[in-house]
């Protein structure tokens, strides 16, 4: 309340907070030699020590300043500089190198040449910042009593180091927590004292020793809880890899050894980092974002895939008909076009498409043959029937330069996934099982229990399929290792390293479910790209680099056919999996069964009711399914409409919270307004008291009605509630019965209940 | 210390006029003034303990003219008797009858100075008058005339040859104060004010004993309401618990403490008694009845503060209980 604030006092306390805010001024400075090249860090702490006590010490400012100054050239002169600074040479020519550094660089900031900035002339720049970042916290304590945007900005300053730098911030944050604990409360604390003490309620400034000791034990307890409390593991996948290949660009590769990301052809040695590559490989115009397939591998060896393809001419490709199937019956499709580009000097001969390809557009078709442009008559193109990949075949070297294709987009009804037969056909074994012999044991073993709690091949495939992102792997681009001779691939990724991308990702994942019988490929092409921009007609044009390629894993399930997933973190699976609409009467009555009052989602408090209400289908759905998921169909509840319920509901439990007492307020004079009368004198009067009462104005107890009238209307800066009170005094002490006393009253009354809510 | 509640603006205009025309002996002594007029309209005595010379006398002279009453003033002395206060009866030859003559203290207004130098004998005689109104000598009881007002002063104690008045007689005295000293600019005006004559020489007076008759039992009219009564007694209650306290405040204080109310609030023209009023006279009321124990003595607690602390902690009935 801005109406008591008084003169600053300084006290001890205030010393005290003005440390901690210090502290956390050096937690700033702490992890820039981690992140930049500073070395001598210490100097820049000592720097913001010694003007924190200058500032401290009321030192005036015409002294203060040179001081500051000259400490800086002297930092600067340690950094810089040789000699002895108090050597008549060393200092004075510091001082003076300094003096023509600082002309020349003042010159390029009027020229706006900020990139060409000297390096001292940029450390003294960081010695100015410092300096005014020391006098900004003291004014924070001793004029605003405000830190809270401080404390706030150096733990956001402080995660993002710690995500998105090597910075390691994990008892950072438990310092920073404490200092800051301690700095609000004991701010918060003499703010009060100082609201007394503008009241007239209490002599002078002083936290007691019980107090003191009940915070610091609080503190400590709430610490130490924190700090030792088992933490879930992120519910959600790191957002950091897909928010670098949002920023950044980048993405992961099928680079077995190679040091640049991109599609290869060879994956019979995968591991090893690469580095970034943002070349566009080629852009697409699309209705629906999706993963571009170039082909899929079956045969695991133990540090790569190969296979074992079997070609066959494609003469119908141009006629709705292409020999490689993924789909079967209960997949539900959607006819698609894709226009494709591929950018110059791609040599790509075969195709990429999203979904199941069906049908290649000879007219829009486009290649090279050799260095020329080629005609259709010499093109053909042949099919692998296992792994999809459809190669097109001239009597020279073909580079295919723009397509368009005709595919079928699936989606997989979960409930069918779920309940469909798990008996695969020969052929399908024969194939897609094959591990190698030396796999070692606790592969399977690891794969048994990731799944024993799952009772279907669908559920089974999620759980392994989130397993990584739930038990600390890390997606890493470098430092990924080679696994030796008599190490294999996915052992090291899932024992010893645990980090990588999406090859250890998806190979893993697919040798955990063959250890399963559950049989699976692996599938590697591009991920959905770029979004540039979108057409007219609906459609967006995607762009797709080096830095897209991807792996991925495809699943069998009879009947449906190969469904994708996507264990890699930070990456989104594109596959629509459905959830079947269960009809509102039959859900009802299955949903009794399991609770008759709303499903256990670990969400049922009364602040989320509405929330709750807004999501009834989705929960429903989730708990007919089976309630072992909640945390994978956790993101169902991200759907923008609940999000946005939430977010309203949210914000309205604030305001709420925040306007409590002035709704109150308002209600009270609405109520009075239209119910007030003499009668109620009384009653109005004694619910003003509880009104100020609850503003925190209340009167003491000691404090008769008049002293504290004559407190309040100087605090409220009116003559109101003297008024009030004389009436009430001659009502309630005096005996008079009330005649037009509240008529007249009315008015002061409503200006007080009013001043307060202002 | 916390600050001092100061005296309410006087109201009523019988008050104001014999306020003012006081004011025109006495220097910035206006509270002084209120305590004393207090006193007479509740029929209670002011003891007063205070150094010679700050101006008692003026005050009760000035007072006792303004109301057209007749004064007198006892200087007590150790050897002064109870008859030379109460009156002696002498035998006269002429009507061989035994005669009585009124002693000082039949009168109006009395200043009984010094009064803890004189023998708890004497004491006791004039106490036996400030409690019943009436003295008795030779087995005959004379009533005192309406109104009467005893001012008695005493000497700090830590003087010496004195005999400190007991607890009892002092439970006696409706309000115990200090004239003090004035401050520079008062006493400057005081220099002004006789340096050619005494200005209480031509003090006339503004009301007679008739109105003061009348008010008095108007005051006794004033109405206290239940609530006042319970904060009262939570007050001399209150006192009785204090840690710092050995002897509490007994119920005559209670009875004083709303007498002195409804006077208090009558000169201010009102007709009921706030809890302001009890809260203002509570310190000069209670003070002087009750006993500090050795150890708050020792930490150089005050009876008056004592009564501050008390006063301030005190819950006083709003009738915002019933809100809740």
């Amino acid at each position: 309340m801005a109406k008591f604030r008084t003169k600053p006092i300084n006290s001890i306390t205030h010393l005290f907070i003005y440390a901690l805010t210090f502290l956390l001024l050096w937690e700033w400075l702490r992890p820039i030699p981690v992140v930049t090249n500073t070395a001598e860090i210490h100097l820049f702490v000592w720097f913001a020590f010694f003007s924190t006590v200058l500032i401290y010490i009321r030192v005036p400012f015409w002294l203060t300043i040179p001081t500051l100054m000259m400490a800086s050239i002297y930092g600067l002169h340690i950094i810089f500089y040789e000699g002895s600074f108090f050597s008549r040479e060393g200092g004075w020519e510091t001082v003076k190198l300094f003096s023509s550094e600082a002309w020349y660089n003042f010159g390029l900031i009027f020229s706006r040449d900020f990139a060409y900035l000297t390096d001292p002339f940029r450390t003294f720049l960081f010695f100015l910042l410092l300096a005014l970042i020391c006098y900004l916290l003291y004014y924070w304590i001793f004029q605003t009593r405000r830190i809270f945007f401080f404390l706030l900005s150096t733990i956001i300053y402080i995660t993002v180091l710690d995500t998105f730098t090597p910075v390691d911030a994990s008892t950072a944050i438990i310092r920073i927590v404490i200092i800051g604990f301690f700095m609000l409360t004991l701010l918060h604390m003499l703010k009060i004292q100082e609201e007394e003490r503008a009241l007239g309620k209490r002599g002078s400034s002083f936290i007691s020793p019980a107090w003191m000791y009940t915070l610091i034990l609080m503190i400590l307890a709430a610490t130490f809880v924190g700090v030792i409390a088992p933490k879930p593991d992120p519910q959600w996948s790191d957002p950091v890899p897909a928010m670098r290949t949002l920023v950044l660009g980048e993405g992961s590769g099928t680079g077995s050894g190679v040091r640049r990301v991109g599609y290869g052809e060879n994956d019979e040695r995968l591991g090893g980092g690469f580095v970034q590559d943002n070349n566009v490989v080629f852009s697409a115009e699309v209705e629906e974002a999706s993963y571009w397939r170039g082909e899929s591998k079956h045969e695991y060896t133990g540090k790569g895939w190969i296979s074992d393809p079997s070609y066959v001419e494609s003469e119908s490709v141009f006629e709705d008909e292409v020999d490689y199937y993924m789909f079967e019956e209960l997949a539900v499709l959607e006819e698609r076009t894709v226009s494709i580009v591929m950018e110059e000097g791609v040599g790509f001969s075969h195709l990429f498409y999203p979904g199941q390809l069906k049908q290649l557009d000879r007219d829009s078709l486009t290649y090279l043959s050799g260095s020329e442009e080629g005609n259709n008559e010499s093109i053909q193109f042949n099919t692998d029937t296992v792994n999809g990949r459809v190669q097109a075949e001239g009597e020279e070297d073909i580079t295919l330069t723009s397509y368009d294709l005709v595919y079928d987009d699936p989606t997989f009804p979960i409930e069918t996934l779920r309940e469909g037969s798990e008996e695969d056909p020969t052929e399908i074994q024969e194939l897609y099982l094959q591990l190698p012999d030396d796999l070692p044991d606790r592969v399977v073993e690891l794969a048994e229990e990731i799944v024993e709690d799952e009772d279907n091949r669908y559920d089974k495939a999620v759980a392994v399929e989130q397993y990584f992102s739930r038990n600390g792997f890390e997606y890493q681009t470098t430092d990924v290792p080679v696994p030796d001779e008599d190490e294999d691939y996915v052992d090291q990724f899932l024992f010893e390293t645990q980090v990588g991308y999406c090859d250890n990702y998806s190979t893993s994942m697919a040798v955990l479910l063959r250890a399963l019988d559950i049989p699976t490929r692996w599938v590697k092409g591009f991920t959905a790209g770029e979004e540039i921009e979108e057409t007219e007609n609906d459609r967006t044009i995607y762009e797709v680099a080096n830095g897209n390629a991807h792996s991925w894993v495809e699943v069998y399930f009879p009947e449906v056919g190969w469904v994708p997933f996507e264990p890699t973190q930070g990456f989104d699976n594109y596959a629509d999996f459905e959830e079947e609409e269960i009809d509102i009467d039959v859900d009802s009555e299955q949903n009794n069964l399991e609770d008759p009052e709303r499903p256990d989602t670990g969400m049922d408090e009364d602040l989320l009711g509405d929330l709750d209400e807004g999501m009834e289908s989705e929960t429903d759905t989730e708990v007919s399914g089976g309630s072992d998921e909640n945390w994978i169909d956790f993101s169902q509840f991200l759907t923008l409409k609940s999000l946005l319920i939430s977010l309203v509901t949210l914000v309205m439990v604030m305001v709420i919270y925040e306007k409590q007492n002035r709704l109150q307020n308002h209600y009270f004079i609405w109520h009075y307004r239209f119910m007030g009368n003499d009668q109620r004198y009384l009653t109005a009067y004694q619910r003003l008291l509880w009104i100020l009462e609850n503003e925190g104005l209340p009167r003491g107890e000691g404090e008769t009605l008049r002293e504290y009238a004559k407190r309040m209307d100087l605090a409220l800066n009116s003559q109101a509630m003297s008024k009030l009170t004389k009436t009430y005094e001659k009502v309630y002490y005096g005996g008079y019965k009330p005649d037009g006393d509240w008529e007249e009253r009315q008015k002061d009354w409503e200006e007080i209940v009013k001043s307060l809510n202002s | 210390m916390r600050n001092r509640p100061e005296p309410s603006v006087v109201k009523h205009p019988h008050v104001h006029r014999l306020i003012e025309n006081v004011e025109k002996v006495v220097v910035g002594k206006s509270r002084e003034i209120e305590l004393s007029l207090i006193a007479l309209l509740s029929g209670g005595h002011v003891l007063l303990e205070d150094v010679p010379g700050v101006g008692k006398t003026m005050m009760v002279r000035a007072m006792a003219k303004s109301i057209g009453a007749e004064f007198k003033r006892i200087q007590f002395t150790p050897d002064l008797l109870p008859s030379d206060v109460t009156g002696v009866s002498v035998f006269s030859q002429k009507t061989m009858e035994f005669q009585f003559r009124p002693g000082p203290v039949m009168t109006n207004i009395v200043l009984a100075d010094e009064i803890n130098r004189t023998s708890p004998k004497t004491q006791a005689a004039l106490l036996e008058a400030l409690e019943e109104g009436s003295v008795t000598t030779d087995g005959e009881t004379r009533v005192l005339p309406d109104p009467f007002l005893v001012m008695a002063t005493q000497n700090p104690i830590e003087y010496g040859g004195t005999y400190p008045l007991p607890e009892a007689q002092l439970d006696r005295f409706l309000f115990k104060f200090k004239i003090g000293y004035p401050s520079k600019s008062e006493e400057l005006e005081v220099l002004n004010r006789v340096e050619s004559r005494h200005p209480i020489e031509e003090l006339q007076s503004v009301l007679s004993l008739e109105d003061i008759l009348e008010m008095k039992k108007e005051v006794k009219e004033t109405f206290v309401n239940e609530n006042v009564k319970q904060y009262i007694i939570n007050i001399v209650n209150a006192t009785r618990q204090h840690h710092a306290v050995f002897l509490g405040a007994s119920p005559r204080a209670s009875i004083a403490l709303m007498k002195a109310g409804q006077a208090y609030a009558y000169m201010q023209g009102r007709d009921y008694v706030l809890p302001d009023d009890i809260k203002y006279l509570a310190p000069f009321a209670l003070q002087h009845r009750m006993i500090l124990n050795s150890d708050a003595k020792l930490s150089n607690a005050t009876n008056e503060r004592v009564v501050y602390d008390v006063v301030e902690q005190v819950h006083i009935p709003t009738g915002k209980e019933t809100a809740r």
